[in-house]
């Protein structure tokens, strides 16, 4: 107790509650540094413009699996578009390849169904999807629409050219009626003004796909109509509502080679189409027509004897516009193609050679083409070649510089023409008159009926048969009379026997003959004689004198 | 006994608990027995650090979100001060005040009261001492109101959870912003006024 001060601290130290605020900044600040060290690589994804994208809100999925998230939209310098900041997690970094793609995933309503719906719920959001290429890209384009296959799957991607643009994306490719891949893209060449469609054919599938296999529209129903008649094709029902491709092998273009990546194929516009084979090789003429042509349309077949060998490629209508003859019915020039691959030649140069010459020569042994109906419901026609051996020989001519095959009407043409002047002529003919006198011709016939009608209801005429019957008794008595054992035939046959000894006594041999003849020589003579006699007879009368004023006796002169 | 002047300068210490007044020699108070002393010890510095920690808390609660409301599997996050654009957005200007108020104006002011009080004390300011005591009452008294946020997001996590079409979930935020309100009234507590009046007698004298 003696120091009963009080241990006052007046020391000015530091409290230990400073422990907590200090505390506090570490942690906070070990939070900003673990999550700056954990914040993921940003990147900058550029697309057409920002629908439905919301800046800090929207993510980036990958299987539905958020990676990330829109941090920031702004608009280009240039404003062709929209650049979106993507901030991704970390852990995913290594998902950002060289090949990554990045899309909007929202509702689509396409051919190929509905996809996205649950976006409507859940919002628009960017999908990635993940590529094998080198990593550290940090800048992407987006594309406008999602891919249609998942990336990296195993298949083949083909390029395929088409005329028309009547498939969409995400349309099934099919083979034999089954899917095995789809159409991914669709643009138009800007360079060919063709339209490019991208297709993905799912593995195995892509096996069947070499060099000799034909691909073709399968969508809607394809009526063909024409000089081969009538066709009708489908494919599956979805095909025909939504559209799609189908494709199969041509064995007529022997085996196929394997294919590669973004080869490129003809998209044809129906199987029919497909199955066409082409050759490479072929050459022009022109027929010139002297009838009508309507029904005969470009692509129209032609054919020798009935086997296609080409087809028509238009009617020179703008060449005939400026054809000096144009007047006077000249004929319509119609430009043709023939592939001398149809002929099962070979399909080279020569072969044209050959064929030109061919039919050069042929012209000359009736070689002509004609025009025939293919189809009389449509009215098309195609073009006909044969050899009319009848034909008066024609001289081989060109027209700007193809060669001609001249042309005659035949088959249902000439028929027509035929029966046209036929009608024109029955048209011609006095009907009325004919018909007329024709009827009075009946009504004679009838009034001749008439009496004769009468003239054998008459009585004499009923009376006639038995007339005739007793004739015919009488008859068969007298021929009774001169049967041969009655005594008129015996009489006969005596007489006759009795001529025949007299003209027996006449033959040559008999003695009257001899004398008959000597007789007739004597007469003969006697009757040369008398001419004798009547010439003197003539020449003596000129002796007598008779006065004739001619015989005058010159008179003495003085 | 003398007007204005302190006990603590009679060396009177007040007890803490039964506010007995006793003579600062005797450590603890003969009433009750809790120690006692003649100001809060380390008052000044207590109430600064926790200021400080408050002010440091202060920044996470208004940059993160405070509630994450989940929409139909799409989250959307919400801070204070986005929730109150939001709201003024909405045409709802008076729940975006009573919000603004709230948690923006009252715990940045009672800070900012906190710390100019602890300055004066520090400093030995002694003018208007009767309004910084009104001041300082003022924030001891509004402390306890700021939590209001807190309880809003507490009642809507607790009422909005249907599942996968609505469900509302507290953000980080929610904590910091609720350490920020308990650690400033406990620095509020930790204060004592009585700082700014000695400073007085000391110039009285």
């Amino acid at each position: 107790m003696t120091n009963m001060k009080p241990d006052v601290s007046t020391k000015k130290g530091i409290s230990a509650i400073w422990i907590v605020p200090v505390l506090a900044a570490v942690l906070g600040a070990g939070m900003v540094v673990f999550s700056y060290l954990n914040q993921g690589p940003e990147v900058t994804i550029s697309f057409s413009n920002a629908d439905d994208l919301v800046a800090g809100k929207t993510k980036l999925k990958l299987l539905n699996v958020e990676v990330g998230q829109v941090e920031s939209i702004a608009l280009k310098e240039d404003l062709s578009g929209v650049e979106v900041g993507v901030r991704l997690n970390k852990q995913y970094t290594e998902l950002l390849r060289e090949d990554s793609r990045f899309w909007v995933e929202r509702v689509q309503i396409g051919a190929g169904g509905i996809r996205g719906l649950g976006t409507i719920l859940s919002g628009a959001y960017i999908q990635l999807a993940p590529g094998q290429g080198k990593a550290g890209k940090r800048s992407y384009i987006g594309l406008e629409t999602p891919p249609q296959t998942r990336a990296g799957a195993p298949g083949v991607r083909l390029v395929l050219n088409a005329s028309q643009a009547a498939i969409d994306v995400g349309n099934p490719v099919l083979f034999q009626g089954y899917q095995v891949g789809r159409v991914e893209s669709r643009e138009l060449d800007e360079v060919t003004g063709k339209i490019k469609y991208g297709i993905f054919i799912d593995a195995p599938y892509h096996n069947f796909v070499n060099t000799s296999v034909r691909f073709w529209d399968v969508s809607g129903i394809s009526i063909n109509a024409s000089a081969e008649g009538f066709s009708i094709s489908t494919g599956s029902l979805e095909s025909i509502i939504s559209g799609g491709i189908a494709f199969q092998s041509l064995p007529a273009l022997g085996k196929g080679l394997p294919i590669k990546n973004n080869d490129e194929f003809w998209l044809y516009e129906s199987q029919q189409a497909s199955i066409e084979l082409t050759y490479e090789h072929g050459t022009y003429f022109v027929l010139r027509f002297n009838q009508d042509i309507s029904g005969l349309e470009e692509n129209a077949p032609v054919k020798y004897r009935g086997v296609s060998v080409g087809r028509v490629v238009r009617i020179m209508i703008n060449e005939f516009a400026h054809m000096d003859d144009r007047r006077h019915g000249a004929p319509i020039p119609v430009l043709v193609y023939v592939e001398p691959g149809r002929f099962g030649m070979a399909d080279s140069l020569e072969s044209i050679d050959f064929i030109k010459d061919e039919i050069q020569e042929n012209i000359e042994h009736g070689f002509r083409g004609t025009l025939q109906s293919g189809n009389l419901i449509t009215g098309s026609k195609y073009i006909s070649l044969d050899f009319y051996h009848a034909e008066a020989p024609v001289e081989p001519e060109t027209f700007l510089n193809y060669p001609v095959v001249p042309t005659i009407v035949v088959g249902l043409d000439s028929v027509m023409m035929s029966v046209s002047s036929f009608m024109n002529k029955l048209d011609q003919l006095p009907l009325d008159q004919t018909v007329r006198s024709a009827n009075d011709a009946i009504t004679e016939l009838g009034n001749s009926m008439q009496s004769m009608d009468n003239l054998l209801r008459a009585r004499e005429t009923q009376e006639i048969p038995e007339q005739l019957s007793q004739t015919l008794s009488a008859l068969r008595v007298a021929m009774q009379g001169i049967s041969p054992d009655s005594p008129a035939y015996k009489e006969l046959l005596a007489s006759l026997v009795s001529l025949r000894t007299t003209l027996e006594g006449v033959s040559p041999d008999s003695p009257i003959y001899k004398d008959m003849e000597s007789t007739l020589y004597e007469l003969h003579k006697t009757l040369q004689n008398m001419d004798a006699l009547t010439d003197s007879l003539k020449d003596t009368a000129t002796m007598l004198p008779r006065p004739r004023e001619e015989d005058r006796i010159p008179e003495a002169r003085n | 006994m003398r007007t204005r002047t302190s006990a603590a300068s009679q060396q009177l210490a007040c007890c803490h608990i039964c506010l007995k007044l006793a003579p600062q020699d005797v450590q603890d108070c003969p009433r009750c027995g809790s120690p006692t002393h003649l100001r809060k010890p380390n008052s000044l510095q207590r109430t600064l650090a926790l200021l400080v920690t408050a002010t440091l808390l202060y920044i996470p609660a208004n940059i993160f979100p405070i509630m994450i409301t989940d929409q139909l599997g799409t989250a959307l996050p919400s801070t204070i001060l986005g929730g109150v654009i939001l709201l003024i957005e909405l045409g709802s200007a008076p729940i975006a005040a009573v919000i603004f108020i709230a948690s923006v104006m009252i715990p940045s002011g009672k800070l900012m009261a906190m710390y100019y009080l602890c300055w004066c004390a520090h400093k030995g300011n002694v003018k208007r001492t009767k309004s910084k005591s009104v001041l300082y009452r003022a924030t001891e008294f509004i402390g306890k109101w700021s939590m209001v946020d807190v309880f809003v997001v507490a009642i809507l996590v607790a009422l909005v959870s249907l599942g996968g079409l609505l469900s509302i979930q507290p953000g980080i935020a929610a904590t910091a912003f609720a350490a920020v309100v308990i650690i400033t009234m406990v620095a509020a507590e930790s204060f004592d006024p009585r700082l700014l009046w000695d400073e007085m007698e000391n110039t009285d004298d």
